[in-house]
């Protein structure tokens, strides 16, 4: 049903941009003037898009929670050990932005899809028959889906053809789904030989482990080039700062199925850098068939 | 352009909003609910409770068990947990006390057991302080042998204990230093048969029988244990014979858990070859001798066969519940909760997945939450202690589900 609503959006892009009428040129009595107007018209517009891309994550983790509390053995030896940067996520985008002296004050209300994993070894031995070992990794995978509300102000760096811009905001994230995956596998020495084995992943709704809203900051450039037709492509680099905890801090033991392999969420912030390709088109016209700006 | 302002405003207010309903760490959160494993990493370790306490501090102090290699009872095994379910410090006691048995009780500054001398097999008192700083073992008097179970009652203990050159269950009453101030023995027939599971308890090689002692509302004592051939929940007020006998079936069948209400009224929890009966509000005869057969009971079929009971009376939202805690055969924890007054069905909740779970105790938190302690068995073989903290919304929601 994703995947048709956007084919269906590009299809009424497409439809949009090759139902723009061509550009008809200003005579030259009235061009000087016309110009004029257009340079002033051009001061001010509004501009709505749409981009997808991917992304990868990184948690940083504030305070440590474990179910398994060691007693005769460091705890930082079977602390977990995070994988940042290394799942790819999905992002789109939908961008409503007003332009006024090469300053954008862009919504971009966003549906992202974000990964990150992380893993734990548990190791038990014995002094006095070496072949007595048994080891256990645990490796972990989070999927969240949120739903992102970002207020970002962008600065067109030049401006021309091709628009390289920066830009900063904030934004807000609604927790929208969210899934957990443990996986667990082991080296038994202790079954007379190397006995290693892997037990079927263990999949668990996880909403309730994670925070319901949290917050951050962003910032990246980007950079938009006049395809013509009213349209321009644009590529963006945002990197989201988180600022407060994605995790659920009155229910990190919610979920049995987890504290029975020893999870608990860390408290931790998640930092995201996403990648979009997508297009916008000028919601102001010229009154002469839709001629809008770039020169 | 009014308009426009207005929007930018929403937005900036949306977000506002949204970021003062971001997560905050709360260390009370941290407290009212928690999970805890406590992990030693050698191969041969073997660690299990027998009954915990809540510390003053907001802590947990658990009296457990562990296995020895130079004999075959069971170790003694302290460890203190902190409010958040962190480790903070555990005690294995010498090797001259073994075979340590609920109940744990608190009784002013200190926390006393049961334990025994593996060589006599003469019953020992045994107090530690809520920090674990010190351990003290005494001997009680009067050569009381193999300790049973313990209960505090009226400022005193009542231990069942096994006398093995008579053949005989006893029950006696001691003061807080270990002086008998009441005894009386119960034959358990004749014959080695009879003695064999009792000594497979003691030396953990057989069924584990709930043996339990205690006093009801109306002034007797009772106990859970071997009478007459048979596992018997005997009520006596120290007497050549008992007052009454509610039998079981030898050693297949008899009472798993049994807990005073008013009255003859009691809550209990029976096992009979295999099968388990809960009795979350029934009359008992303390006179005469009847069967627990007799009684009926909720079946639960997914117990394991003769399973652990535990039952807590507790009050949540100033009602009073009876929680169940047992071993369900999907290896989890499970807790059923029941109208005190009726002895009707409230709800239930299941504790822990994957490694396999078995309750050991259970006791309401001064948070007015519940404390949930059990064995886990950690990559599935090695025995664990473990507790499940569940916070007071949590039982709320348990005690008061319709």
């Amino acid at each position: 049903m994703k995947r048709l609503n956007l084919i269906l959006l590009c299809l009424l892009i497409v439809v949009g941009v090759f139902g723009q009428e061509k550009k008809k040129k200003p005579s030259a009595y009235n061009k000087q003037k016309q110009s004029q107007e257009d340079e002033k018209f051009l001061e001010k517009q509004w501009w709505l898009g749409f981009k997808a891309g991917a992304n990868l994550s990184k948690a940083n983790v504030d305070k440590t929670y474990s179910v398994i509390a060691p007693t005769n053995y460091d705890a930082s030896t079977i602390g977990k050990q995070y994988d940042n940067y290394t799942l790819l996520g999905s992002q789109a985008t939908l961008e409503v932005s007003f332009y006024f002296k090469r300053f954008l004050l862009s919504f971009q209300p966003t549906y992202q899809h974000s990964r990150f994993s992380y893993s734990n070894s548990f190791e038990w031995s014995s002094t006095e028959e070496v072949a007595n070992h048994v080891q256990l990794t645990f490796d972990q995978e989070q999927k969240l889906d949120h739903a992102i509300l970002p207020l970002i102000i962008k600065y067109d760096v030049y401006g021309n053809r091709l628009r390289p811009y920066v830009q900063i905001g904030a934004y807000s994230a609604i927790l929208l789904n969210a899934t957990k995956s443990v996986t667990t596998t082991g080296v038994d020495n202790a079954a007379g030989g190397e006995n290693e084995f892997a037990t079927e992943t263990i999949n668990v709704g996880a909403t309730d482990l994670f925070a319901k809203y949290h917050w951050g900051l962003l910032g990246g450039v980007g950079m938009n080039y006049n395809l013509g037709n009213n349209v321009r492509l644009n590529f963006d680099v945002i990197y989201k700062l988180g600022m407060s905890n994605i995790s659920s801090t009155d229910n990190r033991y919610g979920s049995d199925r987890l504290s029975g392999v020893g999870d608990a969420m860390d408290d931790l912030t998640l930092d995201n850098i996403s990648v979009s390709l997508g297009c916008l088109f000028p919601m102001r016209f010229l009154s002469s068939g839709f001629k809008t700006l770039d020169k | 352009m009014l308009q426009k302002n207005f929007s930018v405003l929403y937005i900036v207010f949306t977000l506002l909003g949204v970021v003062s309903c971001s997560e905050e760490s709360n260390p009370e959160f941290d407290t009212q609910t928690f999970t805890s494993i406590f992990d030693n990493n050698k191969f041969d370790a073997s660690y299990f409770p027998i009954d915990m306490r809540e510390t003053p501090d907001g802590g947990y102090v658990i009296l457990g068990g562990r296995k020895l290699t130079d004999t075959s009872f069971t170790g003694i095994y302290l460890l203190k947990a902190d409010k958040f379910g962190n480790f903070v410090k555990e005690i294995e006691v010498e090797e001259t006390s073994v075979n340590p048995i609920a109940d744990f009780v608190e009784y002013q500054t200190k926390y006393y057991f049961f334990c025994m001398d593996p060589l006599t097999q003469v019953a020992q008192i045994a107090s530690v302080d809520a920090n674990l700083d010190a351990v003290t073992i005494t001997p009680v008097q009067g050569g009381l042998t193999y300790p049973a179970a313990a209960a505090f009652v009226e400022n005193n203990f009542v231990m069942l204990g096994y006398n093995n050159d008579d053949k005989e269950t006893v029950i006696s009453i001691l003061n807080p230093d270990g002086g008998i101030l009441e005894s009386q023995g119960y034959t358990i027939g004749t014959g080695e048969d009879v003695e064999e599971p009792i000594i497979n308890h003691y030396i953990r090689t057989g069924k584990q029988y709930p043996f339990e002692v205690g006093k009801t509302s109306g002034g007797l004592y009772f106990f859970n244990g071997f009478y007459n051939y048979t596992f018997s929940l005997v009520f006596t007020n120290f007497g050549d014979d008992p007052v009454g006998v509610v039998q079981g079936q030898q050693n297949d069948g008899g009472f798993s858990a049994v807990t005073p209400l008013n009255g003859n009224k009691f809550a209990s929890s029976r096992f009979n070859f295999g099968s388990n009966f809960l009795l979350p509000n029934k009359e008992l005869s303390t006179s005469g001798i009847t069967s627990s057969t007799d009684l009926g009971g909720y079946s639960l079929p997914e117990l394991v066969p003769n399973a652990n009971v535990r039952i807590l009376r507790a009050t949540v939202d100033s009602k009073n519940v009876l929680i169940y805690g047992s071993d369900t055969k999907s290896k989890q924890i499970g807790l059923l909760f029941y109208d005190e007054s009726t002895g009707d069905f409230i709800s239930s909740r299941y504790l822990g997945f994957s490694n396999p779970f078995e309750v050991a105790s259970l006791e309401q938190t001064s948070d007015e939450g519940l404390a949930v302690c059990g064995t886990t068995y950690l990559a599935g073989r090695f025995p664990r202690i473990c507790i499940f903290k569940l916070s007071k919304d949590q039982l709320i929601s348990n005690a008061t589900a319709e």
